[in-house]
């Protein structure tokens, strides 16, 4: 019994728990700055540890120690609690999805839902930091965000419920058990994978959809008023947002940490994410920024119709 | 009442390199008015020349931009040597006309990544200025210096060309031309460049010339004025180019129009080394310049670039007067703001290619400032208060 309870702690401490889901976010900032800037013909991080493997790290611990400043005009309660608030939401979101073996630690009928309404909270609560730190850009930059929000998460969650309706389940677990008894969904749903793929750009503010913070824009955007130890868990949060996003697009349609040969189902589920990290640093290489209007009028023109198709199709072909 | 909300855009601002306010009055997303309040890099140069001799005026006039600064010692040795009715010996010419053609290659290039910083484009940018290394190699290999070359003095040039230093070029160039083309290629096909540049800072042709827009802004609202054509200085009479215009009036002509003008500044500099005349590069020249009144134009990469010299006969000007491409397209620059996006003001403002520290170290900034502050004060707020009545 006690060793149970201990196996269980460690499981939600060390692995997969918070230590390991730290380790993974400093370690894909790392694979997405060398990925980018190797397309772009940089070295990227080079000093910091093998191969600049260290540089996320440091970088988070230089921002703890730096000076931690509230401006004189923000709404210091919520200005302080934003930044804990986001970095507990992917954690929270991250625990719903299977890594070790095909069952997640928190699982049940409708983790799916909880999934996609945390991804809508963190957006929820960037407007809310922006709104507390009444700065002009900030202020700005909230905006956007929510603006854009409204554009890339209908055509999102229309598109996620195509592996739920398939597999007849709301639970990623289930979604992901169904996977490994039958196919990937990437098979019968390639549409879908892509349209999750350029949601989830939007969702994570990177290039071609880095409006809410486009620096020669409106400075930081949201971010512009966070300094020292708030903006070190900010940007922690962001990179746990990038390996959720991964992880969703892994769970729902590479199948999750199912694999063959001899490989353990954890090892599968690093390369299958790894794979998707690559997706999506790859797609922030190689676009120009939108303009938020060209945003919205391309997701409700183009990417909310192809959902749609992608459930009918869904509906209409039996597997 | 729409709800107005004015955003300061610099002096310190990330897209900015160098300081500059602009006053934005924004409604929600649409730029409804703006105000340029111009003079923070103001250094007085106009003064410092008058105080110094001819000699030392070269290096002061060199400095005034950081990358035209072949263009500013161009024009400003032409209107000395007018003054002292001096004749450059032909080489020097070449050898002046092929440093201001690397040197509007550099600046292209520059410009390029950097609107590319401004659209987000970042691997764009990173591209372009690994390639602009090429042409800083070359200038330095030229001059000695990557950047503020001093090849110009009076009389003629400080450096030869000798065959070796040719040849490098020619190999450089050629890998010059052949990226840009590339580049032209991606940005008049790339749909995320497109959405960001095709009618964005849009400048009629009537407004351009009404505005008195020059160099490339000019040439992409197609008004076909170059003063290399126009008005030839240096060895642009021998050697035979087009000016390069487009009639799209908007942030992606004048990518096209830049692009191709770094193809046309290739083959230039490929004429210029084939028919170098030989001959020596530099004459003696007197130190006292008799008394005189020269207006010199030459065209920067940025645009006409105008010095006014006025000698009285001793070794020092009695006035001197700059004005820089970037002041004659400010006008132009706030009509191509109003009424746009948020968005697009990096992009419009990148687009003129802006070198405020060269603007601003004109005297006649400094009454233009004076102007601009009254208005700002008081007279804003009047302006503000009727505004917003109205609404």
């Amino acid at each position: 019994m006690v060793q149970e309870t201990i196996i269980s702690l460690l499981q939600i401490v060390i692995f997969p728990g918070f230590l390991f889901f730290i380790i993974a976010a400093f370690f894909y900032e790392w694979v997405d700055r060398k990925f980018v800037a190797r397309l772009q013909n940089r070295y990227g991080p080079l000093h910091t540890g093998p191969l600049g493997l260290l540089q996320p790290f440091a970088d988070f611990l230089k921002l703890l120690s730096k000076e931690d400043i509230i401006p004189y005009a923000a709404d210091k309660l919520l200005f302080s609690v934003v930044p804990i608030f986001m970095l507990s939401l992917p954690f929270t979101a991250l625990f719903c999805i299977p890594i070790v073996n095909s069952t997640a630690p928190i699982s049940f009928e409708g983790d799916l839902i909880l999934v996609i309404f945390i991804t809508t909270l963190i957006v929820i609560s960037v407007f809310i930091g922006a709104w507390s730190s009444t700065n002009r850009f900030s202020t700005i930059g909230g905006m956007r965000a929510c603006l854009q929000m409204l554009g890339y998460e209908i055509p999102m969650t229309i598109v996620i419920a195509g592996p739920a309706i398939a597999a007849k389940t709301l639970s990623i677990s289930k979604i992901v058990q169904w996977q490994t008894a039958g196919f990937w969904f990437i098979l019968t749903q390639p549409l879908g994978f892509i349209i999750v793929a350029i949601c989830f750009l939007a969702e994570l503010q990177k290039i071609p959809f880095d409006i809410p913070k486009a620096e020669t824009e409106v400075v930081a955007g949201w971010l512009t008023e966070f300094s020292g130890k708030k903006l070190a868990l900010l940007r922690l949060a962001g990179d746990l947002e990038f390996v959720l996003a991964g992880s969703i697009m892994t769970s729902l349609y590479l199948g999750g940490p199912s694999g063959f040969w001899f490989m353990p189902p954890f090892v599968w589920f690093i390369i299958k994410l790894t794979v998707c990290i690559l997706i999506l640093s790859n797609l922030r290489g190689l676009f120009a920024r939108f303009r938020i209007d060209q945003l919205m009028r391309g997701v409700w023109k183009y990417l909310t119709p192809l959902a749609l198709l992608q459930i009918i199709l869904v509906e209409l072909i039996p597997w | 009442m729409s709800s107005i909300i004015k955003i300061p855009f610099g002096p310190q601002h990330p897209s900015f390199k160098e300081p500059e306010n602009f006053m934005f009055k924004v409604d929600g997303e649409y730029v409804v008015d703006v105000t340029p309040r111009i003079g923070y890099a103001h250094r007085g140069i106009e003064k410092a020349l008058e105080d110094r001799t001819y000699i030392l005026d070269l290096y002061l006039v060199e400095r005034i931009c950081g990358i035209c600064s072949q263009a500013h010692t161009t024009c400003y040795t032409q209107a000395v040597e007018e003054a002292l009715k001096v004749d450059v010996p032909p080489r020097a010419k070449y050898i002046r006309t092929i440093v201001a053609e690397l040197e509007r290659i550099h600046n292209h290039y520059y410009w390029l990544g950097i609107v590319a910083h401004e659209i987000g484009f970042e691997t764009l940018f990173m591209y372009t200025w690994r390639d602009r290394e090429i042409v800083m190699d070359l200038l330095e290999l030229l001059s000695g210096n990557r950047v503020q070359y001093a090849m110009n003095m009076i009389g003629g040039v400080r450096r030869d060309i000798t065959p070796e230093i040719s040849s490098e070029i020619m190999k450089g160039v050629k890998v010059l031309g052949e990226r840009m083309e590339y580049y032209k290629k991606i940005c008049s096909n790339e749909r995320t460049v497109l959405t960001r540049s095709v009618n964005v800072g849009i400048l009629k042709t009537k407004d351009a010339i009404s505005l008195c827009a020059v160099g490339p802004t000019l040439r992409a609202s197609n008004v076909k004025r170059d003063v290399r054509a126009d008005d030839p200085y240096a060895a642009y009479d021998e050697i035979p180019f087009h000016a390069v215009t487009y009639d799209g009036c908007d942030i992606a002509s004048r990518i096209a129009t830049r692009c191709d003008e770094v193809i046309e500044s290739v083959e230039i500099i490929r004429y210029a080394l084939g028919h170098l005349p030989t001959g020596s590069i530099e004459v003696i020249v007197s130190r006292l310049v008799p008394s005189a009144e020269i207006v010199s134009r030459v065209e920067a990469p940025r645009g006409e670039n105008m010095h006014y010299l006025k000698s009285n006969g001793t070794d020092k000007p009695e006035r001197y007067k700059v004005r820089a491409p970037t002041l004659a397209n400010l006008t132009a620059l706030c009509k191509m703001l109003i009424g746009g996006y948020i968005a697009d003001i990096p992009v419009v403002i990148a687009g003129i290619d802006p070198c405020f520290c060269c603007m601003d170290r004109l005297t006649f900034v400094d009454v233009n400032n004076d102007k601009s502050w009254g208005w700002k004060g008081e007279k804003l707020r009047r302006y503000g208060i009727k505004w917003y009545k109205k609404q």
